[in-house]
């Protein structure tokens, strides 16, 4: 639909007060009748023509046309024992967990082809089968972006990792190519894992990676490509006299890895992060090395916070205050902040502070000390892990990844043959209108994807509603909404002060919302994922917005991991309610007021899926009603596929 | 009904032992002074492929893929030819309405004429077809992309250069199609 007037042809439901009780799967569609003959045989003689020409069986089609049989014949099928009590995947070999395997396993959703099927995303990097986790050393050289990633070819578990790798012209369409690395030398034995990647001004690219050594010690090891004039960088060296850098005295071996960008110091010599912990404390270890074979640790650390146990994937890097452009990784000086982040082992979060770099002291202080790393701000405030930032020297832009996992079981991996995805890349900037955090926004280039888009103006949900937007299929969109609260001010002295500012269920009504969209959700929303704003008042009498999405009726599946992702966001007196929202089949990006928090949510409907899936707006407030101005685009698929190497 | 369908049955078997449409090329030794006119009438731009090839003295004793490598090199001139232009453009420092989205366009072609191109020429030096088709055909969409982005002008100051290189790619693209399908 092209820009088509605003309405709405669907009739005002009132939200449900508790979830739908479950209902028997929809039945199986009559075959169609046909009243020619002649139109019947066709039908059958076409078949007959497919198989004798031989044409090679279509793959999962990515436009989500209902299957024509019934999705409930078709079982998934799987065999491989199950056995209570293992450990997380990861926790034996001495990384965080990468898996949250549940008694529950027993109960597992008897999931169909079509359902697993559905759940791959149209247009976010994944690699065709097995897992994936952290994305690793990043970088644009020669006209093409680099991705790489944690990979195990042989199973959808974390294991047996290596490094993936993907380029693309336009950090959206993907092309595979061969694995870059794989643990084939006693220094990364047990795994290649994270690291990170540095261009030198004189043009070489250096990689520092995390190797599991064939004794579970943690080593930083260098590689670099086997030839600079392949613009594909197929080929990499390991650097035979690896490691070069082992655990100092005092770390302990399995608590410590994932090597920074190197960035440039006043001297003229490189300094990388490596992260770690000591009473509890989470750490970034200083190496200092001219040449990248040899390095120096450095006597002081660059920052530690009380309590925030283990570091992994600490990122480091400067963001201009005064202007919308990246930096480059080695940037400091007047109008420049740092930005240092850390995953945390114990939260599985992504934490970041805002700060200032001393390059002489090559220490770091951050500019609130109450929200100190990994004590405020969240990178993402969903299903979202070991993020890392790069420098983009293409296009001046400061460019972030982060892993995906999923929130079903290790189970029902193995069951679909994969396990997570990427997010799309987002640019970095630094929020000048509050001054106290980052903003982060897909790509641009992620745009290019939009087909049709429909357009909705002043819409009107009234308290205790949801408004069906009728857009088509609902399952591969890019959503910018604006909400505008109608008559807030009188009833502001009637808000309920809560003492935990938190986000909760959606249920929870309040006289100011929550408002916001229904994703994925069913017609009869026995299943629906809300992503919405919630206003809160504090016991002190101050308003804070808080923008959530609530999984918690998102699938009939029970062993799918649910719980409501959130976090405060700052709306700005002169600022209406927005959000953008990135929906690809079972991962949803959602951005809040352009960008100041973000959300990504994994999601597996069982009947919300294909063209049952549609998208409502909804006010669950009881005493305002909201209006609503959208522009609603269909996206294409990005056709993530091998690269075309082929020879003659 | 049963007649109906067993007579539709037989068709369908006939018209599948058919054999397949696709080409084979033959070039008889004593017709190879015009393989450019014969490679370039499977091309959709016979007269642009003519005077390209032709302005290339290598052309003449070249083989198909020696033809290809020569048009993607004019491929390559021409976006060099239409960076340069749009520079001098933005030289001239015109309004804001046309500067924004011809600054735009320097940054698509810029790693075009700088990476892309030669890249894929390299490609087809070494036979990686497929490469050389995806640099091409990349090539080709950032000139789409460089004309849409002049929205709401009938045309651009750069639409003429634009379109020779989408032409350009085009034909570049149905000579290698040649050489694809005779493997």
């Amino acid at each position: 639909m092209q820009n088509s007037p605003s309405h709405t042809n669907a009739p005002y439901t009132l939200l449900p007060e508790d979830p739908s009780p479950a209902r028997p799967p929809a039945s199986s569609r009559r075959p169609v009748k046909v009243f020619a003959a002649t139109a019947a045989s066709v039908v059958f003689l076409t078949s007959l023509v497919m198989l004798i020409v031989n044409q090679s069986p279509e793959t999962p089609t990515e436009s989500d046309h209902p299957p024509r049989s019934d999705p409930l014949t078709s079982r998934a099928t799987t065999s491989f024992s199950r056995d209570a009590g293992r450990l997380p995947t990861g926790v034996s070999q001495g990384v965080s967990a990468k898996s949250y395997p549940s008694v529950r396993d027993r109960l597992s959703y008897n999931w169909t082809n079509a359902m697993f099927a559905w759940q791959r995303t149209a247009f976010h990097f994944q690699p065709e089968k097995n897992w994936m986790n952290d994305p690793d050393g990043p970088l644009y050289y020669m006209g093409w972006y680099h991705l790489f990633y944690q990979y195990n070819p042989d199973s959808a578990v974390w294991g047996n990792i290596t490094w993936g790798h993907a380029v693309s012209k336009d950090l959206i369409h993907w092309l595979y190519l061969p694995l870059a690395m794989v643990p084939d030398r006693w220094f990364d034995a047990g795994g290649v894992w994270t690291g990170s990647a540095t261009l030198l001004p004189d043009g070489r690219i250096v990689i520092l990676y995390t190797g599991d050594t064939d004794e579970s010690i943690q080593v930083q090891n260098l590689a670099y490509p086997a030839n600079l004039s392949d613009p594909l960088l197929i080929e990499w060296v390991k650097y035979p006299d690896n490691p070069v850098i082992v655990p100092p005295a005092g770390i302990n071996p399995e608590e410590f890895r994932d090597p920074t960008t190197a960035w440039m110091g006043p001297d003229g010599t490189w300094r990388i992060l490596v992260g770690s912990k000591v009473d509890g404390s989470g750490i970034a270890l200083i190496y200092q090395t001219s040449n990248f074979t040899a390095f120096e640790a450095q006597p002081g650390l660059l920052h530690a916070v009380n309590g925030t146990g283990m570091w992994e994937c600490v990122d480091f890097y400067p963001v201009s205050t005064n202007s919308s452009n990246g930096l480059e990784t080695s940037v400091v000086g007047p109008g420049v902040k740092h930005v240092l982040k850390a995953s945390l082992d114990d939260l599985k979060k992504d934490y970041y502070a805002i700060g200032t770099y001393d390059p002489v002291s090559d220490t770091w202080t951050p500019d609130d000390p109450e929200a100190d790393v990994g004590m405020g701000l969240q990178v993402d405030y969903g299903r979202y892990y070991a993020s890392k930032t790069f420098f983009d020297q293409n296009t001046g832009r400061r460019i972030l990844w982060g892993w995906i996992n999923e929130t079903d079981t290790d189970y029902d991996d193995l069951a679909k043959g994969w396990a997570s995805v990427q997010t799309i890349p987002r640019v970095v900037t630094f929020d000048n209108k509050t001054g106290s955090n980052i903003l982060e926004w897909p790509v641009e280039e992620v745009e290019s994807l939009r087909l049709n888009s429909t357009e909705f103006d002043d819409i009107l949900v009234e308290a205790g509603s949801a408004v069906l937007l009728d857009i088509g299929m609902a399952t591969q969109l890019d959503i910018s909404v604006e909400f505008e609260i109608e008559g807030s001010d009188a009833l502001e002295a009637l808000e309920e002060p809560e003492a935990i500012i938190e986000c909760a269920t959606a249920q929870n009504r309040t006289t100011l919302g929550p408002f916001g969209l229904l994703v994925l959700a069913d017609k009869s929303l026995s299943e629906l994922t809300p992503i919405y704003f919630h206003i809160a008042k504090s016991t002190n009498g101050s308003l804070t917005t808080l923008f959530c999405a609530d999984e918690t009726r998102s699938s009939k599946a029970l062993e799918v991991f649910k719980k409501v992702y959130g976090g405060p966001v700052a709306v700005l007196d002169d600022e209406k309610f927005t959000m953008r929202l990135l929906v690809d089949h079972s991962i949803i990006e959602s951005f809040a007021q352009g960008g100041r928090t973000v959300i990504t949510s994994r999601i597996y409907p069982t009947e919300a899926i294909y063209g049952a899936a549609k998208l409502f707006l909804f006010n669950n407030a009881t005493g305002v009603n909201v209006t609503a101005s959208l522009e609603i685009w269909q996206m294409n698929s990005a056709f993530i596929r091998p690269f075309p190497l082929e020879e003659m | 009904m049963k007649a109906l369908v067993c007579f539709l049955l037989l068709l369908l078997l006939l018209l599948a032992t058919l054999p397949s449409p696709t080409r084979s090329f033959e070039f008889p030794a004593r017709e190879m002074a015009d393989l450019i006119d014969q490679t370039c009438r499977l091309t959709p731009f016979y007269d642009l492929c003519i005077s390209s090839l032709r302005s290339d003295p290598g052309s003449g004793a070249a083989d198909v893929r020696g033809l290809a490598r020569i048009m993607a090199g004019s491929v390559l001139a021409s976006a060099s030819r239409t960076l340069d232009r749009i520079q001098e453009l933005l030289g001239q420092a015109p309004d804001p309405e046309t500067e924004r989205p011809l600054a735009y366009c320097a940054e698509l072609y810029i790693p075009v004429v700088k990476y892309t191109l030669p890249q894929a020429i390299e490609a087809l030096g070494k036979g990686q077809l497929g490469f050389a088709v995806y640099g091409l055909s990349d090539a080709g969409k950032e000139a789409q992309a460089c004309e849409k982005n002049f929205s709401g002008l009938s045309w651009s100051p750069v639409t003429d250069v634009n379109e020779q290189v989408r032409d350009l790619v085009d034909v570049a693209l149905a000579i290698i199609k040649i050489l694809q399908r005779s493997f």
